[in-house]
């Protein structure tokens, strides 16, 4: 059957379907099912969240002072930035304004997690995507010094270095126990990289994995731990003291502001001298694999994020820009509110909810979370072992949420679009020095690679944030400013009885939306809109199809057995699913 | 027990593999990784010296934060743990395989190694819905871990999901999410809860295991007692400010900038068994409480409904629409019989009066001194 | 303080009821508890502003939780002895650990007592251990209340004192698991407190309401062990 979705996709379910569950290398659970022509090209895409646990009912009648620590666990890996959102709906809904020094470190914690998060997903999550393992064995390490060299100043680069991860990868190989690598991909045709840049970026997976934990160390400085450091409403629990008695035993002190330092400086190094010159390499082999555009560069979201004043989320003072574009058009950049119940809505008719009526969206102020697991007519199987999905029914544990009844794609394209569109020079250079490195027109941006490559470059806008933040926080310090909470409405006795918020943040795969109701100092409604809910949305009612869909369709497979290029455009987006349906 | 000191050669002759087989499936495994016909040798020399123990990795309902710690470890770092003592052949977080090629080898390692790979776990099974609000493959986890489970040699469960329930069992657990134990009944279970756990921990559960070739010893909840015999309370840094009545009273106060005890801010370190204020976070750099806030019990069972986070005492009674601390239940208790007292005394008073009345004053009374 | 009057005759015989070591435990654990109580609330909430300096110059929590620990040893020791005494003493030394619920008179005596507090009856009846009411109390709240607070009580203190410790040994390594973690152990102990807090309330009331009212005296009782009756009908 073919079919032109309302934003103006072509499916066709005829051809023979092909099914991914799960779909790895990403958070938590998912399906992918597409139809393949006679040539191996996608020509319809259906994109399943398989997991719910559903924290926003979990969270009815709690102290909303509470909310950040159940919030952040709906992910782990994006770990803290659901407990930023959660604080800041709470100090929304009751008016509570933060100090300067908890809004800096707050921006320091969230840079923190985009250079973390960007880095794990490129090298651990993405990498093998376009990296063949095995083939690095056939390299020449001192023609992959040489590779390594030209590209970077990075010291760990000598044909020595490169011969001895081989050999330990050899070791690794011929011990007949591949580990995580086993059943991949290894030699599909859709491999591109010659077996110099597959050792180098081998090499890098072991680097990065070694050096991502260092990173995290600053959200324990200010947080405690991580995965999941500690937050609060109101501020920050890290009491500063610099020169008074006891600050040894002083959350923060000099000896821990120290080592933040120390820390940012080391991750801008490593983002941009192995980060970023290993995705220049990789693009430049793949320049030609122009797949995976789908909703990019026509509809595209983002909410802004890094207030650069305390308290003001306004446009002029978020560093990463808020706005809308819708059909490809560069120049409008459309106003977005989160509190109009015309903008953001979700829409259950194909997730596995129900709301009374389901072929209206419901804005998150009104929003029912009321699970309800049916499958459809034409489903293949029963329902404990689904062979194939009915996507004309309910078949994602993920709402569908639109824009002015737009779907949209969010996500580190998306922002670097709108500061591209709005012609801010700290998003626009960069991206046009890629384009220009790689000899590529701007078009290039809205692929699958467009989006990998947004991720690496947001990576090191954040490093070099992470340094601006630490510096604002040290001139604060300076003038002799060290609070970090406001107390004055800490107690649920100064609360208004009844009082509505919204907080957002940019995740790092996204705009994030929290919305609460408090009623007599207890949680009445707490929804959450999640970038990957905007990404991995399931059809709508009019059955326009979400950004994981659109990007899949018409994209061909080298092996149609092996799912590769679908892996590789998924995990473009970085898919978080615990956070998409939580 | 003791875990497996055999060969994987060995294994396979145990299974009736003959030689000739065995040489043919190493050569097999070199063709299929597109390497030259020399490998084979190595491989089969690997094979039959030193296996590394497999580990099967499974999901369930969970944030992956217990995978995120995991590669934080420094000491050994991940990578060494991942590519040289274990042989990580499923986590569905990391492996390079999908769909299918994924799922063969949860068939493919239990037939191959029965009884000889440990089953980790991360997350936990959902029961209502028949398991599908966690569904792999098209089937509910539920399923895939009990199969899987059957041949295990043991069973790590990380993080408080699979030890004991965490956000997604916080009231009303709507997907009726259970730790393992409660579907996992037959097989030794080592629990490493946190929420997530340390990353040194997690590792250092593993490296024990590898190194003396024994489960570490647990406690009767199934923790190990190296890490989980003490509570945070018990090695805290603040401790001393705790004995002295040193409190913070408020947030960033003057005992918040001088590190004084959390207990008042609602701290539960005194009721949390965790490694936290010894082994410390991310190679040491700090622990929750180190870094001002409260300790929030996160490896601890029930600790979500053990809340608020930000007082001493727990609320309780939720499940009966009340939610009140002891102390709000006990002055409730209180002043209701203070004041059935103070009735009852009227009445009482009234009816001694009345009483006495008509009464002849004869009767002697008894010694009430 | 022993009994020094021959009652009058037209008043019954009076009765030794408490003997010695029971109303020695009596007090002592009042006291106990009493302590207990004060000391177990500030633990719980330690409600004074912030102190300030070396923490070696203070140690006020620790003191605190050393008097409660303290008092808690007393109450349950002294409920070992009141135990043992159960069986060496005198037939009312058994009255709080087995009421005799099973037994018609002690029924209908119960359902009398129920009247007279309702203030229906006219008078009590004659009493010379505890009326059956005061019985069940003893039982159900005062005693199931002293013992659940010892056992949870000490399953705490094994906490601090470490695995090996006898209180880790005999209490927490089975308390804890069956509370499912020591922080409902400390909801479930704090809770106890209020439970022996309303006992001791309604306690010292009847206590002094029955002295007055009854026909029977009643705190001199638990001082000097003699009940005397204050009228010779039956
Ligand atoms: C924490 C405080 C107290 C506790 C836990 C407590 C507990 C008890 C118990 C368990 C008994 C039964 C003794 C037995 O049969 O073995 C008892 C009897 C008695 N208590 Fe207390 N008591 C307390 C305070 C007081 C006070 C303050 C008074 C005095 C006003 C008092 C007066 C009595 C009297 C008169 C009896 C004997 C009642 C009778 O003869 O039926 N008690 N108490
Ligand atoms: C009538 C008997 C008792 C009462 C009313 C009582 C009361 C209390 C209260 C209210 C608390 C504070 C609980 C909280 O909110 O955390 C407490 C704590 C405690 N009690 Fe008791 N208690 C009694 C008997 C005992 C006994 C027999 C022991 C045994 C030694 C004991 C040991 C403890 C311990 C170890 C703590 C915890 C102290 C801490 O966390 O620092 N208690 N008690
Ligand atoms: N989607 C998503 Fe997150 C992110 N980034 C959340 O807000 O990953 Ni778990
Ligand atoms: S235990 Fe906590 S940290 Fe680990 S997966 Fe569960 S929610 Fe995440
Ligand atoms: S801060 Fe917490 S763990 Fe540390 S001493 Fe105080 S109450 Fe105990
Ligand atoms: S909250 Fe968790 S991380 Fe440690 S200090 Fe408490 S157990
Ligand atoms: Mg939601």
């Amino acid at each position: 059957m073919n079919f032109v979705t309302p934003n103006g996709f072509n499916l066709d379910d005829s051809g023979r379907r092909m099914v991914v569950d799960p779909v790895t290398r990403i958070e938590g659970h998912m399906r992918c099912e597409v139809n393949l022509d006679s040539n191996n090209v996608i020509r319809n895409a259906v994109s399943s969240g398989t997991m719910w646990r559903g924290l926003e009912i979990i969270l009815k009648g709690r102290d909303p002072r509470d909310a950040w620590a159940f919030c952040e666990r709906i992910c782990g890996v994006c770990t803290g930035t659901h407990a930023l959102a959660s604080v800041r709906t709470v100090e929304n809904a009751l008016g509570i304004k933060i100090p300067n020094n908890a809004n800096i470190i707050r921006n320091l914690m969230q840079a923190t997690l985009y250079a973390h998060d960007h880095l794990v997903h490129f090298y651990h999550l993405h990498a093998l995507d376009w990296v063949d393992v095995v083939s690095a064995l056939k390299a020449d390490p001192k023609a992959t010094s040489a590779l390594a060299q030209s590209i970077s100043p990075w010291p760990n680069s000598s044909p020595g270095y490169f011969t001895d991860v081989q050999a330990k990868l050899q070791r690794f190989v011929a011990s007949g126990q591949l580990g995580p690598f086993m059943n991949g991909y290894w030699g599909n045709p859709a491999y591109l990289l010659p077996p110099e840049a597959n050792l180098m970026a081998v090499a890098h997976y072991l680097e990065a994995l070694d050096f991502q934990r260092e990173i995290v160390k600053i959200h324990t400085v200010f947080g405690g731990k991580n995965p999941h450091p500690n937050w609060l409403v109101g501020g920050m629990a890290c009491a500063i003291n610099l020169d008074a008695p006891m600050a040894a035993g002083a959350p923060v002190n000099m000896v821990q502001l120290n080592l933040v330092s120390d820390i940012i400086d080391r991750t801008i190094k490593f983002i941009d001298e192995v980060y970023i010159p290993d995705l220049t390499a990789i693009a430049s082999f793949y320049k030609g694999w122009d797949f995976g555009g789908g909703l990019a560069g026509k509809n595209i979201l983002s909410y802004g994020e890094f207030p650069s004043k305390a308290n003001d989320y306004s446009n002029n003072s978020l560093l990463m820009p808020r706005g809308a574009i819708i059909n490809g058009n560069l120049n409008e950049i459309h106003d977005v509110d989160l509190t109009d119940p015309d903008q953001v809505q979700e829409f259950v008719d194909h997730s596995w909810y129900s709301y009374p009526d389901e072929a209206k969206g419901l804005h998150p102020w009104l929003g029912i979370t009321e699970p309800n697991f049916v499958l459809g007519e034409k489903t293949i199987g029963t329902k404990t072992n689904i062979k194939q999905l009915d996507e004309s029914a309910k078949y994602s544990f993920i709402k569908a949420a639109r824009w002015r009844g737009m779907a949209m794609e969010v996500g580190p394209l998306s922002r670097f679009t709108l500061g591209y569109a709005k012609g801010m020079a700290e998003f626009k250079d960069p991206v046009d020095k890629l384009l220009t490195d790689l000899k590529l027109p701007v078009a290039a941006l809205f692929t699958t690679l467009g989006r990998t490559a947004a991720r690496g470059l947001e990576a090191s806008w954040a490093a070099h944030q992470m340094r601006s933040f630490f510096n604002q926080l040290m001139a604060n310090l300076a003038a002799g400013d060290t609070a970090t909470a406001n107390t004055d409405m800490w107690e649920p006795s100064t609360w208004p009885a009844d009082a509505k918020g919204v907080g957002f943040a940019e995740a790092p795969r996204g705009a994030l939306g929290h919305w609460i109701h408090i009623k007599d100092t207890k949680i009445e409604l707490y929804q959450a809109v999640v970038p990957t809910t905007w990404n991995g949305s399931p059809r709508d009612p009019a059955g326009a199809v979400g950004a994981f869909e659109a990007a899949l369709l018409n994209t061909p497979l080298a092996d149609a057995n092996q799912p590769l290029e679908i892996l590789r455009t998924l995990h473009s987006f970085d898919p978080c699913l615990a956070c998409s349906t939580h | 027990m003791t875990l497996n000191t055999q060969t994987f050669y060995e294994l396979m002759r145990a299974q009736g593999t003959s030689r000739r087989s065995f040489l043919k499936f190493c050569s097999l495994t070199a063709a299929a990784l597109g390497l030259e016909p020399a490998y084979a040798n190595s491989i089969a020399y690997a094979m039959e010296t030193k296996p590394r123990l497999p580990v099967l990795w499974m999901h369930g309902l969970e944030c992956t934060c217990c995978s995120e710690s995991f590669i934080r470890s420094g000491n050994p770092l991940s990578s060494d743990v991942i590519l040289k003592m274990i042989s990580l052949d499923y986590d569905d977080t990391l492996m390079a395989a999908a769909g299918e090629q994924a799922e063969a080898i949860l068939d493919e390692i239990p037939k191959k190694y029965p009884g000889e790979y440990i089953l980790a776990v991360e997350g936990n099974p959902p029961l209502n819905e028949d398991g599908m609000y966690c569904i792999v493959g098209g089937q509910p986890f539920v399923e895939k871990l009990k199969a899987v489970a059957a041949n295990a040699k043991a069973v790590i469960a990380w993080g408080a999901c699979a030890s004991w329930g965490c956000v997604q069992a916080a009231r009303p657990n709507p997907t009726n999410a259970v730790p393992i134990d409660k579907v996992i009944t037959d097989k030794p279970i080592i629990k490493v809860p946190g929420c997530p756990p340390i990353a040194e921990v997690m590792t250092g559960v593993i490296s024990y295991i590898l190194t003396f070739n024994k489960l570490p010893e647990l406690d009767s909840r199934g923790r190990p007692v190296m890490f989980y015999g003490q509570r945070i309370h018990d090695k805290c840094y603040r401790r001393p400010h705790f004995d002295a009545g040193e409190f913070v009273q408020s947030w960033d106060d003057e005992g918040a900038r001088a590190g004084y005890c959390l207990y008042k801010m609602g701290c539960k370190g005194p009721t949390t068994y965790n490694a936290c204020s010894t082994i410390r976070w991310n190679g040491g750099v700090s622990f929750p409480i180190q870094a001002g806030h409260g300790c929030i019990g996160c490896s601890e069972d029930n600790f979500w409904d053990n809340g608020p986070f930000y007082k001493r005492l727990s609320y309780v009674g939720a499940g009966l629409g009340v939610e009140a601390t002891a102390d709000e239940i006990g002055l409730i208790g209180a002043a209701a019989a203070g004041a059935g007292v103070a009735v009852h005394a009227g009445l009482s008073a009234v009816k001694q009066y009345n009483r006495k009345k008509p009464e002849p004053p004869v009767a002697p009374k008894g010694d009430q001194s | 303080m022993d009994a020094q009057v021959t009652p009058p005759p037209e008043v019954t015989a009076p009765v030794y009821v408490y003997e010695l070591p029971v109303r020695l435990w009596h007090w002592i654990t009042a006291l106990a508890i009493t302590m207990l109580a004060i000391t177990g609330f500030l633990i719980g909430n330690p409600a004074w502003p912030l102190i300030t300096g070396e923490p070696y110059n203070h140690y006020i929590m620790g003191d605190i939780r050393f008097i409660h620990f303290t008092a808690g040893y007393v109450l349950a020791i002294g409920m070992l002895v009141r135990i043992y005494w159960a069986f060496a003493g005198n037939t009312y030394a058994r009255e709080i650990f087995i009421p005799h619920v099973w037994k018609r008179e002690w029924r209908s005596s119960f359902f009398r007592t129920i009247r007279w507090y309702l203030l229906i009856e006219p008078e009590t009846a004659k009493e010379v251990g505890h009326n059956p009411l005061a019985q069940l109390a003893m039982f159900t709240m005062f005693l199931l209340g002293v013992l659940f607070q010892i056992v949870t009580g000490f399953a705490l203190y094994g906490e601090g004192t470490g695995p090996g410790s006898w209180a880790n040994i005999v209490f927490s390594s089975w308390v804890i698991p069956a509370f499912s973690s020591s922080q409902d152990v400390h909801t479930w102990h704090h809770l106890g407190m209020w439970y022996l807090v309303i006992f001791v309330m309604i306690h010292v009331y009847m206590a002094i309401r029955e002295d007055i009212m009854s026909r029977q005296t009643i705190i001199s009782t638990m001082i000097n062990g003699w009940r005397f009756f204050k009228d010779n009908r039956p």
